[in-house]
């Protein structure tokens, strides 16, 4: 017993010895954005404050982080029209060409009827004073004329130089063997063309390779009354076909040994029974290689295994559910849950953009979208069915934009056909960057009467390394 | 407790629920440029007896009116600094509601109130408070906290360093309450590994400085002292003629304050290997449960209300060296998961200890030493029943636990203890509306004594601050004076508010 005393003393004072002579490149500075920054420069509702503009990267990031991450805007126009073939602006106007840019009321749908055509089913039965079961209406819409949007020059020409490598394979999946970096399908066509849409999304660069992220979401049930509300921050890597912050190309070695598409860590702030609750979900390459899922439970103090393979129950209290992280981001198989993929439009619809200085807000009465701003977008509508009767959805229908490969909608039918789920994203885009960050998300369950609005932000942090995300981060960022 | 603490601490209770609940107690404050995060909670609950029949061991009607007050924060000095604290006002009114009440005083319940009327020892109101420190790829944390090992729920096998506060019972508690924080030192390092199998790895070490002693806080003997749970525990005196096991007089030797005879010591490392979670441990300390034998003196004799004596018996013990080593495993197993089901793979929990010389009281009267093996499997199980939940999965959760006495005796036994001993549970929980609405069952079984306890228990999430709980815990046993079988009187509903903030 003796002997053990000694030895564990020894054994403390080792590790603390070790601890104090590590070389003092501990980690880079940890600059970050939290919550309460977030919330001081715009609230959750009726805050029409331009936060992107006082909450500038320029403010956040370190000068020469700032430097490295933004590029000439000229440059990344030219580049990412010459990849796409074309530019948004020259595409639409073609559908009631008669609705121009300006402000409209819900009372201007009598007299533009044309607005019915021009929006989706769902955006126009919103177009209406805030009102149950749902947040989301709009009174008012303002319509700007279509921008051009565009990518950071890496990704511009990493998807350039990799256009026309990545393969897919005979039933539509892509053979991640080929796939290096960009978005793989800048001009999709083909017997997959609708495959190789989605797989735009699967691929995109929304934010940043290595990222910190927090975020401030309220639930609201039928009645509009709200009965969640859930603060979070999270650590978000890219492993693979790395452009904007190093390392470039794979993260690291291990990362490409054990083919890791990418991971994040997301730690609970509140309320208070989630407060140190941290999951870590790592997504594998392969179609059907099954992620993993870890969770440190703040009530048990422990770690605990998940089944990676939960993909269709809710996240808890939550209007999604595990394989709509990120609005969708369930693989592609022939195995689990295979769909038939079709593009059943191609088309521009008027659609909600964050504008460039973030001012778009909700209002806490009626949970009014207000202050967004309206843009002509062509859209890739795709059909994706269902081939399980065992899913929880029988189809899906995504409208994905077509010149940036961004998901803006998405609707999730029931096993009965029934509108279940929706999901949107209003996308912020940071011009001198070439880079959408995650900005506004509303989520609605169209049975339960349930909806969720969530705001979140991304820093871009090179200082993400992998004791942010690996089981360390699990027992160091729980309670 | 005198008066004057009463109306402090409630005072207190009702400042911090009233500050808690005002719009300017934000749940986060900047300060010095770093986020401080408070919260709290509040809840109230109630407990009632589900047997009419007037038992000696039991109170009709009103049992428990158990209000917890939990305050917690943290706050981040710097990137790689922190702090953790947390404390908790435990109050059970039922003592001042019941003061007068002529069957709580002859059953002598009013007698506990000492044990269980307010929880005011130190480490009871001060839950957590500690400093953790990550730099590079170590974490560091001092002070008192609580370190759980293991993968298992309902039943103990690794997680042996916090002692338990078990003195309310299997009542409706919150982890909180349950779990003791104590001193200690936690150690970790965390290498950066880029192999192909190994994915992730940590090595983990625990000492405890024996700051201040804490054992689990059991149910304790006899109305006086265990209250509303004390056991029903009959002891034979002669045909026909039977007297309650009443509190007892405890000698039990326990470490002082810093003597190394008190040190612990846990050794872990953790590993994700191919996408399992396997941890190898190793624990040198003392076990929170004390080994008792009855002392020479002669038992306390009383008399209880219902005519019979009261036999309060005298023991003596210590608290013994308890080592083990073990390891656990845990891992989702993807081959089983089947599209009609929902397709979620079962996720398969393992863990196994031995037992080196640990000490049992036996039924001669004596001490002696035996080895041991426990080990246990549980699985999770997300499963689809659509006629039953349209919506939302079922979470089943069985668990199957063993424990092996190596050097059973024969001729005589170890208290309480068979050769072979074994256990399931089985938790059964859904949601609906949403998740506000979830419905839990709970069961386990004593195998080895034939005995059982069932919790059912509805919770109604009205909003994130607003919570309510109805349930029912009912017991039963074959062998008498074994397990769940002095617990039988006990059967109860119970019903709790809860406001949580933060």
């Amino acid at each position: 017993m003796q002997k053990v005393k000694i030895f564990g003393m020894c054994l403390l004072v080792f590790f603390l010895a070790l601890a104090l002579m590590t070389p003092a490149v501990w980690a880079a500075e940890e600059y970050k954005v939290t919550v309460m920054d977030l919330r001081e420069h715009k609230g959750l509702f009726d805050d029409p404050r331009p936060y992107l503009k006082t909450l500038s990267y320029k403010k956040i990031l370190p000068p020469e982080v700032y430097a490295r991450l933004t590029y000439d805007v000229e440059a990344m126009k030219k580049l990412w029209a010459e990849i796409v073939g074309f530019r948004a602006l020259d595409v639409v106007g073609k559908i009631a060409p008669e609705i121009k840019p300006g402000t409209y009321t819900y009372k201007d749908k009598e007299r533009y009827p044309e607005l019915k055509e021009l929006m989706t089913q769902d955006y126009y039965k919103r177009f209406n004073p805030g009102a149950p079961p749902f947040a989301g209406n709009f009174p008012e819409i303002k319509i700007v004329p279509t921008r051009q949007y565009y990518y950071a020059l890496p990704i511009a020409e990493a998807t350039k130089k990799n256009m026309g490598k990545t393969k897919l394979d005979d039933k539509g999946l892509i053979r991640e063997e080929t796939y290096m970096a960009g978005h793989p399908f800048p001009r999709p066509s083909g017997k997959f063309k609708a495959n190789q849409i989605i797989y735009n999304w699967l691929k995109r660069y929304w934010g940043w390779d290595s990222q910190y992220l927090i975020q401030d979401s309220k639930g609201f049930a039928g009645s509009l009354r709200e009965d969640n509300s859930q603060t979070a921050e999270g650590w978000m890597v890219r492993f693979k076909g790395r452009l904007t912050i190093e390392p470039y190309g794979w993260f690291d070695e291990r990362a490409q040994n054990l083919g890791e598409d990418r991971i994040f860590n997301y730690k609970f702030l509140g309320p208070r029974d989630m407060f140190g609750n941290v999951i870590t979900s790592l997504k594998y390459l392969g179609a059907d290689k099954f992620d993993r899922m870890m969770l440190y439970v703040n009530v048990l103090r422990r770690v605990r295994v998940m089944s990676a393979t939960d993909l269709q129950d809710v996240v808890g209290g939550a209007d999604t559910i595990y394989a709509d992280s990120e609005i969708f981001s369930q693989k592609l198989s022939a195995t689990q849950f295979p769909y038939k993929c079709e593009v059943i439009a191609e088309r521009e619809y008027l659609l909600p953009v964050t504008p460039l200085d973030g001012s778009g807000y909700m209002s806490s009465k009626g949970l009014e979208l207000r202050d967004y701003e309206w843009e002509r977008r062509p859209v890739y509508v795709v059909k994706m069915t269902q081939l399980d009767k065992n899913f929880v959805y029988s189809k899906r229908i995504l409208y994905i934009d077509k010149e940036t490969f961004m998901l803006h909608f998405v609707e999730n039918y029931d096993q009965k056909g029934r509108l279940y789920r929706t999901s949107e994203s209003i996308s912020s885009f940071i011009p001198e960057m070439g880079m959408f960050i995650y900005g506004d998300n509303l989520c609605r369950d169209h049975v339960d009467k349930h909806s969720s609005w969530v705001r979140t932000f991304f820093t871009p942090a090179p200082w993400i390394n992998r004791k942010h995300i690996s089981v360390r981060g699990l027992f160091v960022k729980g309670k | 407790m005198n008066t004057q603490r009463l109306y402090g601490f409630v005072v207190v209770a009702v400042l911090a629920v009233a500050l808690m609940v005002q719009p300017v107690m934000a749940k986060q404050f900047t300060v010095g440029g770093r986020t401080l995060n408070l919260f709290g909670y509040l809840t109230q609950g109630v407990a009632f007896s589900m047997h009419d029949d007037d038992y000696y061991d039991t109170e009709k009607g009103l049992q428990a009116a158990l209000f917890n007050l939990h305050l917690e924060g943290d706050y981040t000095f710097t990137d790689d600094l922190k702090f953790y604290g947390a404390g908790m006002l435990s109050v059970d009114w039922v003592y001042d509601m019941k003061h007068d009440d002529r069957s709580w005083n002859d059953k002598l319940f009013t007698d506990s109130r000492d044990n269980l009327y307010i929880d005011d020892e130190y480490w009871q109101l001060l839950k957590e408070a500690h400093f953790t420190w990550t730099p590079s790829d170590f974490m560091f944390r001092v002070g008192k906290q609580i370190v759980a090992w293991g993968e298992t729920d309902g039943f103990r096998l690794m997680d042996q360093i916090n002692p338990l506060d078990q003195r309310r019972g299997m009542a409706d508690v919150e982890f909180e309450t349950s779990i003791i924080p104590i001193w200690l030192v936690r150690a970790e390092y965390f290498p950066e590994i880029s192999t192909s199998w190994l994915q992730d790895l940590g090595f983990e070490f625990i000492f405890n400085p024996n700051a201040d002693f804490i054992a689990n806080q059991g149910i304790a003997l006899g109305n006086d002292v265990g209250g509303i749970w004390a056991p029903n525990v009959m002891i034979p005196l002669a045909p026909g003629l039977d007297a309650h096991m009443g509190s007892a007089d405890m000698a039990i030797k326990e470490p002082d304050t810093w003597d190394s005879d008190g040190y612990e010591y846990g050794f872990r490392i953790k590993a994700v290997i191919k996408d399992a979670f396997i941890t190898l441990n190793y624990f040198d300390g003392l076990d929170n449960d004390p080994v008792l034998k009855m002392a020479a003196a002669p038992p306390g004799i009383g008399m209880a209300s219902d005519g019979m004596m009261i036999i309060h018996p005298k023991m003596e013990g210590y608290y013994p060296d308890f080592r083990v080593a073990g390891a656990t495993f845990s891992r989702g197993i993807t081959p089983l998961r089947a599209s009609f089901l929902g397709d979620v793979a079962p996720v398969l929990r393992l863990e196994a200890f031995y037992g080196f010389d640990n000490t049992f009281a036996t039924s001669l009267n004596t001490f002696e030493k035996s080895d041991e093996f426990r080990w246990a499997i549980g699985i999770d199980w997300k499963v689809k029943i659509p006629w039953l939940n349209p919506r939302a999965y079922f979470s089943i959760s069985p668990q199957f636990y063993h424990r092996k006495i190596l050097d059973y005796p024969s001729g005589y036994e170890f208290s309480n203890l068979e050769d072979d001993n074994y256990m399931t549970t089985l938790m059964i929980n859904t949601s609906y509306f949403h998740n506000k609405l979830v419905p839990l069952f709970f069961w386990m079984s004593d195998l080895t004594n034939d005995a059982d306890m069932y919790k059912l228990q509805l919770t109604y999430d009205y909003s994130n601050v607003w919570h309510y709980t109805l349930g029912a815990l009912i017991l039963n046993g074959e062998e008498p004076g074994k397990s769940f079988h002095v617990f039988e009187n006990k059967d109860y509903l119970y019903f709790k508010i809860s406001y949580k903030w933060g």
